[in-house]
């Protein structure tokens, strides 16, 4: 943690803050994943659908009503935890790939609403958000290093939850209840609710990200707020890290952005060649390291005691 | 003795299949109660009626005075009903003190609290030297000693097993049994599953068969094997 915050006084252009930017807001989406889809095993691919709600409603309070996004990226995770309480209650009728299909259905329907009431919400064209220069009130800087620390801020606040959630009560329960919900239920578990209040949490964090990054591309429109891509990486970085593991996601992102970056710039001048190996290496470490790396070093380590423990003996 | 639980009338159909018919018991506090019949007789879905698996077509199930029919499983838990099941379902990836630990998070929010409760219960079961393995690493007989100890956390009053015998040797069951013996020594009322009458015998002295889902005889375990109904139901009615 130290070494990020102090990574920026190193670090001085601007393009490699960018990425390092880019890393921190996805490892921050993906501990958000994480908390239901690592620890309680529900396998969302529509967590655009909350990083969309998050970015629209900061956007639409900012731009109608001139509110500051510090108080609408609050709004937009509240308008994304009350909105996980449908889509949860549709969902979680549904078990494994099933509840996957519908939380994709439903990025879909939100990005297709957005899409089609233009009156409401500058439809297709979206809208640029009005550059007020150097505005900290108004989440808007001149350089780049204050949204760093503001997406790094997010970040630790989430390892933080994560963190404290893995130790008491709930974290058990999640656990419990992504291994088998009837015996979740049998030793005493509300399944349901202990579904629904996770969901809540890890919609209301993703929203966060949503706010953070349209102000920080000073942008938004459907295609942007509900990219599919954003529910894949959310997925993609937490299985590749270590799915129910607090550092997993992180870990993950910095793996597969740093891969993505230096393959871009070794062969991104041959089209589709980059893309393909990097599809390569993300196969080799699921098929290989079905766990993800923090799996692996937890099982590693557990391995590494065993051992010790008999060498004691 | 009061009745630890009142079942009347008790009936589930799955489409055209009856599963369970009317069926009536009555479990008196600190006995135990077998339930028996050939496969398919309707346990396994009495047991899930009992614990709110499933909502039954009609009846009632009284549990230590509170109706609890409608109540979903996880209440039941709470009010003093705690299961195990016919095919384990430990929490694989979890080690068997986490696994005990949800079961005694119920009573104790604290983890610390929860833990050393936890503790107590694998003590009891004998598990305590594997406490630290991971729950899919156990044996057969030490995986249902954990389900037994997860549901033992939840601190009941009735405990309900789901044929806790299947698939033991001989000298498993024989520890098995002086298990199950020391949770009735415990004061707890307990309904068991079972098809291995050598276990039956040895523990219940109150026992009823189910066979097409209904009851078909009641008794101690002499009257029950000499019940030329329940001798028809096993072996078929070729029997005769």
């Amino acid at each position: 943690m130290a070494v990020l915050a102090a990574a920026p006084l190193v670090v001085k252009s601007s393009f490699a803050l960018d990425i390092f930017i880019r890393i921190l807001l996805f490892a921050f989406i993906g501990t958000a994943w994480n908390l239901l889809g690592g620890y309680a095993k529900q396998f969302s691919l529509g967590h655009a659908a909350f990083f969309g709600l998050g970015a629209y409603t900061s956007t639409l309070l900012q731009i109608n009503f001139n509110v500051s996004p510090w108080l609408g990226m609050v709004a937009g995770g509240v308008v994304a935890a009350l909105a996980s309480l449908p889509i949860g209650w549709l969902c979680f009728r549904l078990r494994g790939p099933y509840f996957t299909i519908a939380t994709i259905a439903t990025a879909q329907v939100l990005m297709l609403i957005f899409l089609k009431f233009r009156d409401f919400a500058w439809g297709a064209e979206g809208t640029t958000i009005p550059n007020l220069g150097d505005a900290p009130l108004m989440m808007q800087f001149d350089g780049k290093l204050p949204y760093y620390y503001i997406v790094l801020m997010l970040l630790v606040v989430s390892l933080l939850i994560t963190a404290w959630i893995a130790r008491s009560r709930i974290g058990y329960y999640l656990l419990a209840l992504g291994e088998d919900q009837d015996a979740a239920e049998a030793v005493g578990i509300d399944v349901p609710r202990t579904k629904r209040d996770i969901f809540m949490l890890s919609s209301f964090l993703t929203a966060l990200a949503g706010t953070f990054y349209v102000q920080y591309i000073y942008f938004i429109d459907p295609n942007t707020a509900f990219n599919f891509d954003i529910s894949i990486k959310a997925a993609l970085v937490s299985i590749v890290g270590g799915v129910g593991t607090l550092f997993g996601p992180l870990v993950g992102t910095v793996l597969l952005e740093t891969t993505a970056a230096l393959l871009q710039s070794w062969l991104g001048n041959q089209a589709g060649v980059q893309v393909t190996v990097y599809s390569l290496i993300l196969m080799a470490i699921i098929l290989w390291r079905p766990t993800g790396i923090m799996g692996f070093a937890q099982e590693a380590w557990a391995r590494h005691r065993a051992r010790l423990a008999a060498a004691g003996k | 003795m009061t009745a630890a639980l009142v079942v009347k009338d008790l009936s589930k159909s799955f489409g055209g299949l009856r599963a369970v018919q009317g069926v009536n018991l009555t479990v008196r506090e600190n006995e135990i109660l077998a339930l028996i019949g050939p496969n398919g007789a309707g346990k396994t879905t009495a047991f899930n009626l009992i614990m709110g698996f499933y909502r039954p077509d009609g009846g009632s199930v009284v549990a230590f005075g509170r109706e609890i029919v409608g109540l979903r499983p996880h209440d039941v838990c709470k009010h003093g009903l705690a299961r195990t099941f016919q095919v384990a379902k430990p929490f694989g990836g979890m080690t068997v003190l986490e696994n005990v630990m949800t079961g005694s998070f119920l009573r104790h929010r604290q983890p610390n609290a929860a833990r050393d409760k936890a503790r107590e219960a694998i003590a009891f079961v004998g598990l305590s030297a594997r406490e630290n393995t991971p729950a899919r690493d156990l044996t057969t007989i030490d995986q249902r000693r954990l389900e037994m100890a997860r549901a033992l956390a939840t601190q009941p009053r009735m405990l309900l097993l789901d044929e806790v015998m299947a698939g033991l040797n001989p000298a498993e069951v024989d520890q098995a049994v002086a298990l199950v013996q020391k949770l009735a020594a415990q004061g707890l009322s307990i309904v068991i599953v079972e098809h291995l009458m050598r276990a039956v015998m040895a523990l219940a002295k109150h026992i009823i068969v189910l066979d097409h889902g209904q009851k078909i005889a009641e008794g101690n375990p002499n009257e029950v094997v000499a019940n030329p109904e329940v001798i028809r139901a096993y072996l078929g009615s070729s029997a005769h």
